[in-house]
């Protein structure tokens, strides 16, 4: 495998993707933020704190800022991660080119690694959570990740292994199983409702939409530049 | 010689099918630091040269603050 090609395709594909999200977040969310913001604002401002509204948009837009630098970071750490699983299965995922595996597997990953999570934990606004619970939450998040994540990753080898026809219900079965034991078991989210339902409903929504772009767009760059690039394969020998 | 070309295309083929482990080190460095940078710090990195004033602060915490809230990680 060619290191450097393989580790510079992974992370400029994430931070392409990243970038990609939060220009997209900029038009498709912030503005379920800004209402969230302004609700924040205005309980704030009832209970005595004065606040300065040209600091604040100051502020703002520093904020605005680190939410490209966040959506880079994050796509880094996602293309890793994407990428470290796409080598390791690339030969056993189907698809007759490197695009079709590479968006097959971000479907999968996008599947067990955000929308598992979501219906279990959704998003939430500005406006909802309890600076308080913030550990807890955390946690419980971190923990319907690695839970969610390492069991798709064993029913993987599960399903490699096995050779009969009935994996592809047996596998999938034990998966759903299994985190229909964890919604059960792990508590709901600690924190009350308190944001309008029809804002914290659209902030959610928006919220998916802009995550599964940056999903399928991780997908899609990580083949086209492998299908390019082919890091797979070692220099090639010329003869003499 | 034909013996060694075997073996020798042996070798390039075991060599293409793994990923060598420093490919393996940099990404899952890469995936736990930015995770934790962009989703979970509370201060904690800064504390490192800060010390306690970092928690109270949330540099990190606040700079993300918009792509926590978007990508679904818990926030306030």
């Amino acid at each position: 495998m060619k290191t450097l090609t393989f580790i510079a395709i992974v992370l400029s594909a994430g931070a392409i993707a990243g970038v990609i999200l939060a220009a997209l977040n900029q038009g498709v969310v912030e503005p379920y933020l800004e209402r969230a913001i302004e609700l924040e604002n205005k309980a704030a401002a009832a209970e005595g704190e004065i606040i300065n509204p040209t600091e604040y948009a100051a502020y703002r837009f520093w904020q605005k800022g680190g939410s490209i630098a966040g959506g880079a970071v994050l796509g880094l750490s996602y293309g890793a991660l994407f990428g470290l699983v796409f080598a390791y299965a690339r030969s056993a995922i189907p698809g007759s080119n490197n695009l079709k595996k590479a968006l097959l597997l971000s479907g999968i990953m996008w599947f067990v690694l955000y929308l598992v999570v979501a219906i279990k934990y959704p998003a939430n606004p500005p406006a909802v959570g309890d600076p308080a619970t913030i550990y807890v939450r955390q946690s419980l998040y971190m923990a319907m990740i690695a839970i969610s994540g390492f069991t798709a990753l064993g029913m993987a080898v599960l399903y490699r292994k096995m050779h009969s026809k009935s994996r592809k219900f047996i596998v999938p079965a034990i998966y759903a199983a299994i985190i229909a034991v964890a919604f059960v078991a792990l508590p709901p989210n600690p924190d009350p409702i308190t944001a309008p339902m029809d804002l914290v409903m659209g902030f959610r929504v928006a919220s998916a939409i802009t995550m599964t772009v940056f999903w399928v767009v991780l997908g899609a760059i990580v083949g086209v530049f492998w299908d390019k690039l082919k890091p797979h394969e070692t220099a090639r020998i010329k003869a003499a | 010689m034909h013996c060694d070309t075997m073996s020798f295309s042996e070798q390039i083929t075991r060599a293409a099918e793994g990923v060598p482990k420093i490919a393996v080190g940099i990404l899952l460095g890469v995936l736990v630091f930015g995770i934790f940078m962009m989703g979970f710090d509370q201060g904690h990195l800064f504390s490192v040269a800060q010390g306690d004033q970092a928690y109270g602060d949330m540099w990190m915490h606040e700079f993300y603050h918009d792509m926590r809230h978007a990508a679904g990680f818990a926030c306030h």
